[in-house]
Parts: C-alpha cells; structure tokens; sequence
C-alpha cells in the first residue's frame, strides 16, 4: 500500500478535524499546540497517519494498521527531525508507550527513563550525559532541592536555608522551561542573588531532565486523571536513575504543600520512590504558608503590603520596579 | 572546510540514511551511529562517513547518523550534503563518490 505525505503549520478547519478523528480511532487525543505537522493519506485522501512537533517534543504520532511496516512512521519523523533541525531545535524528545520504544530507537531516539506507563526518549545518545558532566559537583553528604520559583519567595529561601544546614552540598534545580509567569532568566537571576548568602549551594538549570507538568504530554494516556502521577513516576524515576548517582545525592528536600494537590500528590509518590533507590525524603514545614501563588495574586492587585511580607528583596525590588511601575 | 553550523540530509526512510553534522571544538570526529545493519555493516559506514569527511578536509566535528540500509553511494552522498550545510558552503564540487 503506498501513501502520499503531506505537511501542515498550524493545524486548523476540516483537516484540524480529520487528523483529531484519525487520532481518536488510534487511541490519542489532541491536546492542541501542534506547530508542524506530517501526514499520510491514500488516493482518496484519507488520513492513514499522522506526527506532529511542538517545540522540541514530537507528538502524536500514529500510523494505521493497515499501513504497518511500510515506512510510514519513519516518514513521518524523517520530516519532523528535518523541520526541527531547520528550525534550530537540536536536542528533540518524545513521550511514548513503552512498547513503542524499539520502533523510535531504530528511527534515532535514546531512553532516558522507563515507568510501566511511559517512556522518555532523546534523540541523542549523550545529551544526558553531557549535561551532568557539565554540573558543577559537590562533595560531602549531598541534598537536593528542585523548585520553579515562580517567583522566588520568603518560602522558597527558608526551604533552602533550612535544607543547606542539613548538608555538605545543596543542589537547587530551577525548573528551565519557560511556561511560567516569570520567565527563566529572571527566575534563575533572583534565586541567585537571594541565595548568595548560603555558601554549599549550588545552582542549576533543570534542562530537560526535569520533567514538569507543563510540558508533559498526556495525550497517550487513557484516563487524564491518571497523567499527573504518571509524569511524577516518569520524573522521578529519571532523577533517581541518572541525575542523584552522578551528583552523589542522598536527600531530597521538599516544603510541605497545603495547597496545590498535584504538588501534594507528586511529594506522597516521591517518599515512596526515592528511599528505594537509597534517597531520604526530609520534609520542611512551609514558612507562614507563603506560596508563590498568593505571590501572583498580589502582584494582580497590585498589594505592595502583602508582597513585602512574601518577598525578599531582590524579588521585591525587582516586581515594584518592572512589573508595577509600568 | 570547517564546520560553523548544524548541517542536516537524508531521512529515515528505508535505503538511506540521516546525517547530521555540528561543529566541535575539540580535535577529533566524534560519530555516533544507528543502523538496521549494524552488524553487517557498521564498521562500513563509519569507514565511508570519515573518509567522505577527511576528502572535504573536516578534522574537527560531532556527526551523528541514522543508517537505514544505505549503500556506499548513499552514505558519502548524505555526508557531503550535511558537512557543505554545516560548513555554510556552497561552492559545491561534486566529485564522483564512489571513486576510490
């Protein structure tokens, strides 16, 4: 059976449709965000497959039954690949079910986790590994602090005052992708300066070996309930794997979490995962229950008073001279 | 020649081969390499990738390829598109492949 490959930017309209049908017979759904997209049709123009990048992730990608062992999947990621690498886009990745894992190796991709409900591949062997190369290490007894910081609060310095008294080395992880109100930069900039003073800590971009639920796909996964503790698995599986070994760390540091319950939910799996893997979990009570939320909320009103009592300077300098002064 | 950019040719599809090539600062090429016939095969097409590469005078580059059952003509044909893309090049001299 032969096919014709067709591409499309931005998806909309009666091919919109038919690729989401196409999608739903093959058990995905469409979540949107589709910037390029490669299709397979017959002569009738029916769609027998379809992949699509968003960023630097490939997604949806499905062919036909009738179409299997074909070459359609490869056609389909040849393009992709070629359009990232046009674009810039270097480092891809993709999302898939584990059974999927052979076809994706032999079109180029590399596991970096492995839960029972998803895989995480790279399209390089090293990429991981480069990137903890390049981590400045520590030494001692080692603890490890992941956060976004969105934006840096009193909250977030105390977590890592309290944590940094209890180790040789503190890692803080930002979290690099920029789906947050601040971008990354200015997250990275204001945890920097507030956190000067603590000597064994040091500081690093996330990557993309931090997996948060903003740029997790959840399209492949039946119930979209279950997706926020299959991302958890997912991520904490890649750091008690790959990341916490090459670094040494052995503790994991988090603030309790009153308020958001996918937060709670990922921390409740965290202190089931990680003391397999020889990682303690210590669990610091939240300061006054500052959130980073209520920190947003404030900004929107516009509350000087409450920001002052959320915030440490550099933060608070840096929003009453960029943000409410405009 | 030398390699300034990421240069990409070929596809995936079954009878050719991906090629990617990016600069490096260090001596040296470093190939990583997939295929269908690595066993058969492997030590072949990373002959003809580096002594396609050492022709164009490239010393110094990551090269990273996806091989899906390529002949020769294939292989140093998608290495010369990738290395004269990543090299910004386009005074192509287009030598026979297959002469050794």
């Amino acid at each position: 059976m032969s096919f014709i490959v067709s591409e499309a930017v931005d998806l909309y309209g009666p091919r919109l449709e038919k690729i989401k049908h196409f999608l739903g017979t093959m058990g995905l759904r469409y979540e949107g965000d589709a910037e390029y997209t490669v299709f397979l049709t017959d002569d009738d123009g029916e769609i027998l497959g379809s992949g699509s990048l968003c960023g630097s992730v490939l997604k949806y990608i499905a062919v036909a039954d009738s179409l299997q062992g074909e070459g359609g999947a490869a056609a389909i990621v040849s393009r992709l690949v070629q359009y990232a690498y046009l674009h810039g886009r270097k480092k891809l990745f993709l999302f898939t079910k584990p059974k999927n894992e052979p076809m994706f190796r032999s079109l180029g991709f590399f596991a970096l986790a492995e839960t029972r409900d998803v895989i995480y591949m790279e399209n390089s062997r090293s990429g991981l590994k480069n990137y903890l190369d390049s981590l400045e290490k520590g030494s001692g007894v080692q603890g490890a602090i992941v956060a976004n910081c969105n934006p840096f609060t009193l909250g977030h310095q105390y977590l890592m005052e309290k944590a940094a008294g209890l180790v040789d080395t503190l890692h803080v992880f930002i979290v690099s992708e920029n789906k947050s109100e601040f971008p990354f930069d200015v997250r990275f900039e204001l945890v920097k300066k507030g956190t000067a003073h603590i000597k064994n800590l040091i500081l690093h971009e996330s990557g993309d070996y931090i997996i948060s639920h903003a740029t997790f796909p959840t399209y492949f996964i039946k119930s979209s309930a279950n997706a926020n503790m299959v991302n958890a698995e997912l991520d904490l599986t890649l750091f008690c794997l790959r990341i916490a070994p090459a670094l040494g760390i052995t503790k994991r540091f988090v603030g309790t979490e009153p308020f958001c319950k996918v937060t709670r939910e990922y921390n409740e799996r965290m202190k089931q995962l990680l003391p397999d893997h020889g990682i303690e979990v210590i669990e610091i009570p939240r300061k006054d229950d500052i959130s980073a939320s209520s920190v947003r909320n404030a900004i929107a009103n516009w509350d000087t008073e409450t920001l002052r009592m959320l915030l440490p300077d550099v933060t608070f300098d840096y929003i009453t001279s960029n943000l409410l002064n405009k | 020649m030398k390699i300034i950019t990421t240069g990409v040719a070929g596809t995936m599809e079954s009878s050719d081969i991906i090629v990617r090539i990016e600069p490096k600062d260090t001596p040296g090429v470093e190939l990583t390499l997939e295929s269908d016939v690595m066993q058969q095969f492997g030590k072949q097409i990373e002959k003809v990738i580096r002594e396609t590469l050492t022709d164009l005078g490239i010393e110094d580059a990551f090269v990273n390829a996806v091989d899906k059952g390529a002949l020769d003509c294939t292989v140093a044909a998608r290495t010369m598109a990738a290395a004269y893309r990543a090299a910004e090049n386009t005074d192509y001299v287009w030598k026979e492949v297959t002469e050794k």
